[in-house]
């Protein structure tokens, strides 16, 4: 369980990284945190002929422009747990940081990283897709914006291409009236989830007036919930009917099924995780109401 | 006569081997070094059952650095067998490399050698083998089919051995019976997983024609011994160190081929070499564990009285036969121990040992027993529920309470505390059971309490291998005390260190026996060289036996130095006693003489021994255990919180009532029993070794094969009854493995309790929880 | 082969190696450190631990080349041949170890926990304690003498620097 040979390359900027990936192409890969990258080395599931040590790039930025909370992507998972916006702004993220793995690999995994490994049951896709996040990507070629929506094909599959590199994620700063919550069921606390689900929701007047849900632990890739975003539309927050939202949500899914969980579990598991998060954060948005 | 005086046995003595594994100087196998050294790596079986048709080794002789390759038939006719000496049993051969065939995933095929590991591991896949898959004999159901193909050649089916045992009359207790109750009870397949891996270096000196092999075993003798029938070498000149060993659980408590090949590479290239196993190979190819399914028919009376049982034991051991302890181990095993704590005189049981492609099973921390208590345990609740009982009141009805017991395979019990541990259990989870009852009503969140009583036989005799018929043939614990003319002692124990906390009990034996401080003792083991022969650490015989034999070796001692101080203070040699350093006069403590200064004259100053006394100070003592060896006793308890919904299962609380006898060092035995317990709770709740339908390995990484965190394991209360066994010299019972037996009972019975229904296997985890719960779920 | 200098418990040497070479191995190989252990090589049983510029990191998911120019340090350093760290006294004290394979990675993980809560002036509850060590798996002890060493360690190090208060 050791590598195969690579070269190892130091990116001494950004324009060098992109450089260094443009001319290797396929055989490339920008080293994050390498807390997925190479334990696949290690087993020789992954074996790629260069390595572009991005860590050095100045892309552990969290900086709040406008109405976009810019990710820089080398930002170490433990960090928005300390960070005040995520905490008071993106109380959903937050949630869900505390389910990343362990206290170690929280303190070396980059966002960038998490993002283009795709894991299907990691949280910070997932939570990228329940903002509605920009993924920033670019290459020896510039720029390109890519919807979260739009990024995730499937498991460890995404919309980047060779030589194209994360750089950031742009969250929206959800509006003043908006709460969410992310819910979680591994087997142990730092497993990857079994299933989890993120919800957020803007209210006006004691009411809800939109929702975004994400669920991983379904597909191979992290989806929306539109059947249960479409179910709260319009409900009171004291009386979402979260209980039907999730339902509504579990009756039009077809979960995989592996070792860890049957199907049925998983869909059961969606609609309950579903129900809690909603009922999570609508209890967050009255207690806001409140102060 | 010292009895008044403090003691070291029993105290809390802190660690002496801490300090090398705290500050990082400790010595594991991959920290031999050795000059010119060979590193091997495996190019192990992809396919689960396949013939092979041609191993190509080409490629290497392009690489730009020298390797060398073997493969079986390089190797053909060295193996490791473990027959089990009944003419029932079918017999395995594993070869060191596969030969014409391969027969689990991870099995190796060739071995390359380089001289760098990461060098090796390249090489390794040029390695190209071109098989013809065969079809897969992959559950136990299809090694009990007939129609399905052999795994070996010469076979008659899959079977590797089916026997039976048998006492009193069962029939009788059939027809007495007012309810028979049967239930079919299945544990996982597991793996034992010492934190560090396999590993063995060999080095060969022509010269000399010592063969010297370091390996990470919990049986370095036995090793030896092996390696020497099996190569056809004296067992003068091999000699095998077991250096600082990173967990063993019974894993390390087998031969394995590795450790035969590795140095036969040794003589056969006449270089060192190193192979130290990665953990993808270990999680696959090191040995399995459990993998049970018992049926169990109970006859019990109308007040409740458990009258008979009927076991019927299959056991899925994988492809091969491991040594010592053999095919027919865990299925033995489980067969022998089901009758349990519990007096009934009519029981039959038959068992199993079926051959399937998967990585041998070998002995693992409990061995059978937490199967066999799992069923067992369960049973009784079934049969608690079924007739309105409190699962304490059916069992204080039946426990043993007069002891010696013949059990109704004729075993004899030493005296325990099996209704004093229940009577206690009950009273601290009073107010959990009280709240167990309450939550009843939720169809959100449920708790359950459950218990689990089991003995555990352990410092087994020779009379209980000859029995078995296997080739661990002995069970006798060797120890040497010597002492040194500045009056320091050294104990030499053929046990193997592994966590046991060896170095520091057997110096606390010695230390009492010989009146010197345990500072003073130096405790050698895990080497052949300067250990006497003996069968190593397993078996919960550490204690009990290896502290006997250091005892009773320290006595010889003792006797000698009393009577060199009678002789030097004029006094008659019983009224010596030996304490704090000096050998005194019984009540009169003016009266001495230095213990060192005894040592001085009986190995320098020799001309003032008494007359006719031989110099020296040295004795040696073999200790093996009494026919039946000794019955440890526990009771574990349970509580758990489940949330419905999820199937997330919290476990709240967890306890032990144990009594292991005489207690050592409080310490060590708490160490030992949470340690197991969380095993256990492993067992019960995460750990699972699957296969899919070709037999291929899918946990075979920490990323699916998943044991307890920290954050998944509450504080576990341990609670002690002491019941000295007049059985062993210092009145302790083993204790390494009880810890890890109980749990899952507890565990599934505190599932079933919290449920309202029948727990019938594990591992309970969410899926399998969330599905038990499905009717509570639904009923809403 | 590439050429880095690191800086390995207070000692600066340039070396040259391969860039394949896990930090683990280097260490092990190149500087003797024994008590650097590997026990999966892929992040989850946190033996190989030590600290990069004073952070707990994996060795095993770390490339040598990617340290050229940081201090390291391994167990080795931390209260020397008798383990003389509070914190190593307390696992002694609490039976924190069993066949210790795993312990050298529970110290450098644990050490700078320990401080953070001397500094903060409080003792975790155990919950945070068994957080702050789930990424490292110990098959001996049940953790249970770990938490208590912990504990200790945060206690006795709180009272060696001046007696700040502490709840229970
Ligand atoms: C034991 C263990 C448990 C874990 N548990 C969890 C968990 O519960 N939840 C979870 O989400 N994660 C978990 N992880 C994964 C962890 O969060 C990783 O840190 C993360 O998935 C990848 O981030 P990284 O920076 O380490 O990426 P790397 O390992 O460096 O890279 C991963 C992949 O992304 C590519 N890459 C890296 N950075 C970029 C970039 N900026 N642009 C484009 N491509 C890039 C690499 O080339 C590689 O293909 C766990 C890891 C381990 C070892």
């Amino acid at each position: 369980m050791r590598p195969t040979p690579f070269e190892y390359h130091r990116a001494e900027s950004l324009d060098h990284a992109l450089a260094l990936l443009a001319e290797f192409g396929e055989e490339g890969r920008p080293l994050g945190g390498g807390q997925s990258l190479v334990p696949m080395m290690n087993l020789r599931l992954a074996r790629p002929a260069h390595l572009v040590d991005i860590n050095g790039l100045p892309l552990d930025f969290i900086e709040v422009e406008g109405d976009v909370l810019r990710v820089g992507a080398l930002v170490r998972h433990e960090r928005y747990l300390k960070e005040k916006v995520i905490g008071e702004r993106f109380a959903a993220f937050h949630d869900a940081v505390q389910w990343i793995g362990h206290p170690t690999i929280r303190s070396r995994g980059t966002i960038g990283g998490s993002i283009a490994h795709a894991d299907p049951s990691a949280e910070l896709p997932a939570v990228a897709m329940l903002y509605g996040a920009t993924i920033i990507a670019r290459s020896a070629n510039g720029e390109r914006r890519i919807a979260a929506d739009d990024f995730f094909l499937g498991a460890y599959m995404t919309a980047l291409e060779a030589g194209e590199m994360v750089v950031a994620v742009e969250f929206p700063l959800p509006p003043a009236h908006s709460a969410g919550a992310f819910m979680e069921i591994s087997e142990r606390r730092s497993d990857f989830a079994t299933v989890s689900v993120g919800a957020q929701i803007t209210f006006s007047g004691g009411s809800i007036t939109g929702a975004r849900i994400v669920a991983t632990g379904v597909e191979l890739q992290p989806i929306r919930a539109i059947p249960a975003e479409e179910a709260l539309s319009g409900k009171p927050l004291s009386a979402c009917e979260a209980r039907a939202a999730g339902r509504a949500f579990a009756e039009g899914i077809d979960p995989i099924s592996d070792n860890v969980a049957s199907s049925e579990y998983r869909r059961s598991l969606a609609a309950e995780l579903t129900s809690r998060a909603v009922e999570k954060a609508c209890q967050r948005a009255l207690e806001a109401g409140q102060e | 006569m010292q009895a008044d005086r403090p003691r070291h046995v029993g105290a809390r003595v802190q660690r002496v081997e801490d300090t090398r594994l705290l500050s990082g100087t400790a010595r594991y196998i991959d920290d031999i070094r050795l000059p010119n050294m060979l590193h091997l790596s495996f190019v192990r079986a992809q396919y689960a059952h396949a013939k092979i048709l041609e191993i190509d080794t080409d490629g290497l002789a392009d690489l730009a650095y020298p390797t060398i390759v073997f493969t079986g038939k390089d190797t053909a006719g060295i193996a490791v067998t473990a027959h089990q000496d009944f003419p029932e049993m079918q017999f395995s051969e594993q070869p060191v490399l596969a030969e014409d065939k391969v027969r689990f995933v991870g099995e190796p095929v060739a071995a390359v050698l380089a001289d760098d590991p990461y060098d090796a591991e390249d090489a390794a896949e040029l390695v190209f083998i071109d098989y013809d898959p065969l079809t897969v004999v992959g559950t136990m159901a299809q090694a009990r089919d007939p129609e399905m193909p052999a795994i070996f050649d010469n076979w008659k089916g899959n079977i590797f051995i089916e026997r039976q045992m048998k006492g009193g009359d069962l029939d009788a207790a059939k027809a007495e019976a007012a309810h028979v109750i049967r239930r079919t009870f299945y544990n996982q397949r597991q793996t034992g997983v010492p934190m560090e891996c396999r590993g063995v270096v060999a080095e060969y000196d022509q010269a000399s024609r010592v063969l010297t092999v370091w390996t990470s075993t919990q049986i370095p003798h036995l090793v030896r011994t092996y390696i020497c029938e099996e190569l056809g070498l004296p067992e003068s000149r091999v000699r095998v160190v077991a250096p600082d060993v990173g967990g063993g659980f019974g894993v390390k408590g087998q031969v394995f081929v590795e450790e035969v090949l590795v140095p036969w590479l040794a003589m056969k290239t006449g270089r060192p070499v190193k192979w130290i196993e990665d953990r993808r190979e270990h999680m696959m190819a090191s040995i399995h564990a459990r993998d049970h399914e018992h049926t169990l028919e109970a006859y019990v009376s109308a007040e409740g009285r458990l009258l008979g049982l009927k076991a019927d034991i299959s056991v899925d051991v994988g492809a091969y036969s491991t040594y010592p302890f053999t095919a027919a181990g865990d299925p033995g095993m489980a067969a022998k121990v089901m009758p349990g704590p519990y007096d009934f005189q009519a029981y039959e049981a038959t068992f199993r040992a079926l051959a399937t492609n998967k990585c041998p099973l070998g002995t693992y921390r409990g061995v059978a027993r937490p199967s066999a208590v799992f069923s067992l345990e369960r049973l009784m609740d079934e049969i608690a529920a079924e007739l309105g009982m409190d699962p304490f009141e059916i069992r204080l009805k039946n426990v043993i309470r007069d002891f010696p017991y013949k059990n109704v395979l004729g075993f004899t019990y030493d005296p325990g505390s099996y209704a004093e541990s229940l009577e206690k259990a009950r009273d601290l989870l009073a107010a959990d059971i009280a709240e167990a009852a309450r939550s009843k009503a939720s169809s959100d969140t449920r708790i359950g309490v459950g218990c689990a009583l089991f003995i555990e036989q352990g410092a087994h005799g020779t009379p209980d291998f000859t029995r078995r018929r296997v080739p661990i043939e002995t069970g006798y614990i060797a120890a040497r005390v010597e002492m040194e003319p500045d009056g320091e002692v050294i104990v030499d124990v053929g046990l193997q260190n592994h966590g046991q906390g060896h170095e520091t009990v057997m110096a606390q034996v010695a230390a009492d026996v010989l009146g010197v401080d345990p500072s003073n003792v130096y405790v050698r083991q895990g080497d052949t060289l300067t250990t006497p022969y003996s069968v190593g650490t397993w078996g919960s015989r550490g204690g009990p036996l290896g502290g006997g034999a250091v005892h009773e070796a320290s006595k010889i001692l003792a006797e000698k130095l009393r009577a060199i101080a009678g002789h030097l203070l004029q006094t008659d040699k019983e009224k010596i006693v030996l304490y704090g350093g000096k050998a005194q006069v019984d009540g009169a403590e003016d009266r001495f003489i230095e213990i060192r200064k005894l040592c001085r004259i009986a190995l320098r100053n020799v001309d003032q021994l008494p007359e006719g006394m031989i110099p020296g100070l040295e004795a040696a003592y073999s200790l093996d255990g009494s026919a039946d060896g000794t019955y440890a006793n526990a009771l574990h308890a349970a509580v758990v919180e489940i949330d419905i919904k999820t199937g997330k299962m919290k476990l709240r609380r967890f306890l032990a009532v144990e009594d292991c006898g005489t207690i050592l060092n409080p310490l060590i035995v708490d160490g030992q029993v949470r340690g197991g317990i969380v095993q256990g709770i492993g067992s019960a709740m995460l750990e699972h070794f699957i296969y899919d339908e070709e037999c291929q390995p899918l946990s075979t990484s920490f990323a699916d094969y998943l044991m307890p965190l920290a954050t998944e394991i509450p504080n576990i209360e341990v609670h002690h009854i002491e019941t000295p066994t007049p059985r062993t010299p210092l009145g302790a019972k083993g204790l390494g493995e009880g810890g890890a037996i109980g749990p899952a009972a507890a565990i599934a019975n505190a599932v079933a309790d919290a449920l309202g229904i029948s727990v019938l296997k594990t591992p309970l985890n969410g899926n399998e929880i969330w599905r038990l719960a499905t009717a509570i779920r639904e009923g809403e | 082969m590439q050429e880095i200098e690191l800086e390995v418990n207070g000692v600066r040497r340039r070396l040259s190696v391969e860039p394949r070479r896990l930090l683990a191995d280097v260490l092990r190989q190149e500087f003797g450190l024994s008590g650097v252990h590997i026990g999966c090589a892929q992040g989850a049983c946190g033996c190989c631990t030590v600290h990069i510029e004073g952070v707990p990191r994996l060795s095993c998911l770390t490339f040598a080349v990617q340290c050229d120019g940081a201090s390291i340090r391994t167990v080795e350093s931390i209260g020397g041949v008798r383990a003389e760290h509070l914190l190593q006294e307390a696992f002694r004290s609490e039976h924190g170890l069993q066949c210790g394979y795993c312990t050298p990675g529970y110290i450098m993980t644990l050490v700078p926990f320990v401080s953070r809560m001397v500094e903060e002036a409080r003792m975790p509850e155990d919950e945070e304690i068994r957080e702050a060590m789930s990424g490292n798996i110990c098959r001996c002890t049940g953790y249970h003498g770990i938490v208590a060493a912990v504990r200790k360690a945060i206690g006795d190090q709180m009272a060696a620097s001046g007696g700040a208060n502490h709840a229970g």
